[in-house]
């Protein structure tokens, strides 16, 4: 049965090519001289040299009149307009003791009416326009945005600024009316207008929503660091009736603007950052097949370093090899250089991959207007290809070193902690004891799913 | 009269954009049936390339279900080319691995007898494998480590990545399974080798670890999440014959028994290139696409056979089901109808009566939420497939609502449904969504690619042009028919759901329901308190509260009865444990 099976497989080769001969004959278009041999490995295919030059920042980049920027991008392909304000605020601005204040405040902007409109009106208004508008304020950025079908731009614009500039009424707190007044104003946006439009007349559309816009001259505060520590060691959350343990580990990261930032980039690509090739995925994934999914993210933060973080579900028994798997491969980016193979695949994807920031008029709207106001600097994207192609197996092995501590790493396992400590008696090496470098798991009580209370510590 | 003008206006607007939204497509068939579709458009330099079998889980059945699935897995573990150092002994090694697992199955099937008729309580259990097994697991675990040092390990993932390609991935369905990414324009000859590569010659390295994955998957998405397991189930209550009846992931017992052979079976008939459909959008050229067509799918042989629509039709209903369920989740209430297949008159009717009822301008939205206050959310709408179809409504139930209290409201507004006509503007708005989201659907490449491909999966890709006439050719007579035709009391099956409390295992009693979320979190924080008490403790609280209980107000009597019924529920654990 099986032979009966395997034997045409093998035969596919010779029997698929005579095939192809005869229909390639048969053809009217098809030539026999014509046809090029088709290699026996990718590795022997030829490709024609693709120059990509990625999109110049000042070419979509208009100041209104009162200082406003705008970034424009004129795209006819589909009848529809994307309207987007970057708000300088966020939760970091929540007055202590009112936590939430911002996060709120972006959500009633959107579903608590305006001057002019009931809430029900608002949305029946923009649901006839068949008009998307979104309003969210996170931890450092606030969002308002708009998209519709461009014969609808001028209702939907109207909409859309009535509940930026004027959604007080669906606002009846009064720390949430002041936190609106206070950062909901033209000196603290940035413009992202994508889509079917004439820019000249976007901007003058633009110009008229914003005029005579209240202006506040104070400052926005800047974001604070982050004042918490990290306390190395297992942490441990028991949740008795899956059979799974979810399983983070980690510690903080570094700063997005950090020179060795591209290295870090390239590391973590090749630790657990680039899907099957990488070696987190590769070996706890395909070698083992004990999770689903296992990777890895390096946060680069803006404002304060992000978090590095590895990742994986497993079943209860194998949660802990797992964990060690993961454990190892952050030791081996520090002791041992990767390889040539390794660095060149991290490399190349990314080099290759670049032109993909710039796919649509949407996103190259939006990432100016979010380098703008990040304050990136303004050749990032045009050295970003050389800077990717300088670094070294040695640079990689040097932020690992540096970035890399396996002595400050956190772990944090969710599932069946008793099972999970049971192990796998076919492997009795690996523990959750001994992953513990002080012995200790440190137990977190599981809050209430529907209210997050945690219950009283026994 | 005025408002009618109005939407006269609108929807002659809208005809105007169902017209005017035309995916310029070209098509090509190959001489073995394969078709290939492309839409070239500008941008940045890359294409979004991938391919459909039209194939998913309901072609399966019992004994292979998830095979669609953990195929779409092997797809990935290379071909005779790609993935090995040696393919000779590659192939020897694998058919060495299948006669061990040949006689592994053997020794596991004699436990499976022993466990079911009692001998044995678990299967699994390693105490009870013979000698034999334990021999013929060693000897598989040796063969899997010689099958390893064979490998290039994921080269086929390391020869995209390097070359550009991202966003590889695919997905499994009922009825389909794909194949996607996104290529650099100058890399589209090597999308063309890889994928006929794989079509033509693949090998299924890896092929009993990556059933271990597909487990990991199944874990991660049925059995860890709150209402994964019940879904799963209600899913298997509502269709009766129809294989829409078993997971997309497989039966666990089916998943651990699933052959090589068995998916090499499968591969001959259901990914024939006369099966297949593959799909171009982006920077590419036409002509250079379809030489390369011809050169590299052109290569691939016609199936033995055709493979054969899905037999097994659902049996109509007869009577209501209902399940009820505890599980860590808000309480609500599911509601579904049989109703009909995509592409059927009246799929586009019940898609638009889902849109009219969901939404924050819907009527659930409207009716349960805000004006009767009985639940925090609810929506509706319609899944039809390519054998049969299904109407849902959910709800979740407001704070001190029931889930019951739920499903009358739903009723209510589908008997609404059933004897009056929609207005004719909130008609209108559903119609302009649709128009607009036309547009947004086919906004980037891959989005465009991937949906060309699932339509021409079942009723062909021209349908992305002709479906939005027939969404905007709906009539408020077509809904109010519809509703009436499907939605009958005998038709539908119910899954009503109240929360489990997890700490301890409990069930939540249902009067729990009608609690306000400040006393359930304190029920919540005495159990944490009861589990450190003793009986003795126990049973003075239970005298004091039973002396207080007279005195309470009214409102608090339900919450009284709750904790009092968990005392001594906790009193007659505790005592229990000690005999």
């Amino acid at each position: 049965m099986r032979n009966r099976l395997r034997n045409p497989h093998t035969n596919l080769r010779p029997l698929s090519a005579l095939l192809a001969l005869v229909l390639l004959t048969l053809s009217p278009t098809g030539v026999l001289t014509q046809t090029p041999q088709i290699p026996a490995h990718p590795r022997e295919l030829k490709y024609t040299t693709l120059t990509y030059t990625p999109p110049k920042r000042d070419q979509y980049r208009h100041v209104l009149s009162n200082g406003v920027v705008a970034y424009l991008v004129e795209d006819h392909d589909l009848p529809l307009v994307n309207v987007s304000i970057l708000v300088r605020t966020g939760s970091y601005l929540d007055p202590a003791g009112k936590e939430g204040l911002a996060a709120l405040t972006g959500t009633q902007m959107r579903v608590g009416g305006t001057t002019s409109k009931t809430a029900e009106e608002f949305d029946e208004a923009a649901d006839f326009l068949a008009a998307n508008i979104i309003n969210l304020i996170g931890p450092t950025q606030g969002n308002a945005n708009l998209n519709l079908l461009a014969k609808d731009v001028d209702q939907g614009l109207a909409l859309y600024f009535d509940m930026t500039k004027a959604s007080i009424d669906g606002i009846t707190r009064e720390d949430m009316i002041a936190f609106h007044q206070r950062y909901y104003q033209p000196a603290g946006f940035i413009f992202a207008v994508s889509g079917d439009f004439k820019t000249k007349d976007m901007l003058a559309k633009l110009e008229t929503a914003t005029k005579g816009w209240l202006v506040n001259k104070q400052a926005v505060p800047a974001v604070p660091k982050p004042t918490n520590t990290l306390v190395a060691g297992v942490y441990a959350v028991h949740k008795g009736d899956v059979n799974q343990g979810r399983v983070s580990i980690g510690h903080t990261g570094a700063l997005r603007d950090s020179p060795d930032a591209y290295a870090l980039e390239i590391m973590n690509d090749i630790l657990g950052g680039g899907g099957f090739t990488s070696r987190i995925t590769s070996r706890v994934r395909s070698d083992e097949g004990l999770a689903y999914s296992a990777g890895s993210n390096f946060g680069l933060g803006v404002y304060y370093p992000g978090n590095f973080r590895a990742s994986f579900q497993s079943k209860n028994p194998t949660t802990s090899q797992a964990i060690d798997i993961v454990m190892e491969e952050i030791n081996r980016l520090r002791t041992t250089k990767v390889t040539n193979e390794e660095l060149e695949t991290a490399k190349n994807s990314a080099i290759e991959v670049f032109p993909r920031i710039f796919a649509t008029a949407a996103q190259v709207a939006s990432t100016f207007a979010q380098d703008e106001y990040t304050k990136r600097p303004a050749d990032y994207w045009t050295t970003y290809r050389d800077r990717i192609r300088a670094i070294t197996a040695d640079d990689v092995q040097r932020v690992a070193q540096k970035y890399l501590q396996p002595d400050k790493l956190v772990v944090l396992v969710v599932g069946n902690i008793d099972e999970i400590s049971k192990g796998n008696p076919d492997k009795p090496q690996y523990s959750l004891a001994k992953i513990a470098k002080d012995g200790q798991i440190r137990r977190i009580p599981l809050p209430d799913p529907l209210t997050l209370i945690y219950p009283s510590t026994p | 009269m005025k408002k009618i003008s109005i939407s006269f206006l609108a929807l002659l607007l809208c005809v105007q954009f169902a017209a005017a939204q035309k995916v310029p497509v070209q098509e090509i068939v190959l001489d073995n049936g394969m078709r290939l579709l492309l839409v070239p458009r500008k941008g940045d330099p890359n294409v979004a390339a991938g391919w459909v079998a039209r194939v998913g889980s309901v072609n399966e059945r019992p004994g292979i279900t998830g095979l669609s699935h953990l195929f779409e897995h092997m797809m990935f573990k290379g071909t005779h080319a790609i993935g090995t150092k040696d393919i000779a002994e590659n192939l020897k090694l694998i058919k060495e691995m299948d006669d061990v697992r040949a006689e592994l199955r053997k020794e596991q099937q004699t436990l499976i007898l022993k466990a079911r008729l009692g001998e044995i309580s678990d299967s699994k259990d390693p105490r009870h494998r013979s000698e034999r097994h334990n021999e013929l697991l060693a000897k598989f675990e040796e063969l899997t480590k010689r099958e390893k040092d064979l490998m290039v390990k994921d080269e086929f993932d390391r020869i995209y990545t390097t070359a550009g390609g991202s966003g590889m991935n695919a997905g499994t369905s009922n009825d389909f399974t794909v194949y996607f990414i996104n290529v650099p324009a100058n890399k589209l000859e090597l999308w063309f080798w890889m994928e006929s590569d794989r079509l033509r010659n693949p090998v299924f390295r890896e092929f009993y670890s990556e059933r271990d994955v597909v487990h990991e998957e199944r874990r991660l998405r049925t059995d860890s999440t709150p209402t994964g397991k019940f879904n799963e189930q209600y899913e298997s209550m509502f269709w009766q014959s129809s294989p829409y009846g078993w997971p997309v992931v497989g039966w666990p017992s089916d998943l651990e028994g699933i052959t090589r052979e068995e998916a090499l079976d499968y591969f001959a008939i259901n990914y024939a290139p006369n099966n297949l459909t593959a799909c171009l959008v982006g920077d590419v050229d036409p002509a250079r696409a379809k030489e390369l067509a011809q050169q590299y799918f052109g290569r691939l042989p016609r199936g033995p056979r055709p493979p054969e629509p899905v037999r097994t039709s659902e049996m109509p209903q007869l009577a209501e089901k209902r399940m009820v369920a505890w599980a860590e989740t808000v309480p609500q209430a599911r509601v579904r109808y049989h109703t009909v297949a995509e592409g059927h008159p009246d799929d586009f009717a019940l898609e638009i009566l889902g849109s009219l009822l969901s939404g924050r301008t819907g009527r659930l939205y409207k009716s349960l939420v805000l004006q009767q206050s009985v639940a925090n959310s609810a929506g509706a709408g319609q899944d039809g497939r390519k054998y049969e179809g299904l109407f849902e409504l959910t709800g979740v139930a407001k704070p001190g609502k029931t889930p019951e209290e739920v499903e009358q409201a739903l009723y209510k507004e589908i008997e609404r449904m059933q004897k009056e006509l929609v207005d004719a503007n909130e008609l209108q708005k559903v119609k302009n969504q649709y128009a607009a989201n036309n547009f947004r659907g086919i906004q980037s490449n891959f989005g465009l690619m991937v949906q060309l491909l699932l339509r021409d999966s079942n009723r062909g890709w021209e349908t992305i042009n002709t479906d939005p006439a027939r969404h905007q050719a709906v009539t408020p007579e077509d809904v109010r028919r519809v509703a009436n035709t499907y939605f009958k009391p005998e038709n539908r099956t119910i899954a009503i759901y109240y929360t489990k409390k997890k700490a301890d295992g409990a069930v939540e009693d249902p009067a729990l329901a009608g609690l306000t979320d400040q006393e359930k979190a304190q029920i919540a924080q005495m159990k944490g308190t009861l589990s450190q008490a003793k009986a003795e403790q126990i049973k003075m609280m239970l005298s004091r509260f039973e002396q207080e209980a007279g005195s309470a107000p009214p409102d608090k009597q339900n919450f009284i009865k709750v904790v009092k019924k968990m005392l001594e529920d906790r009193l007659k654990q505790l005592e229990g444990g000690k005999q």
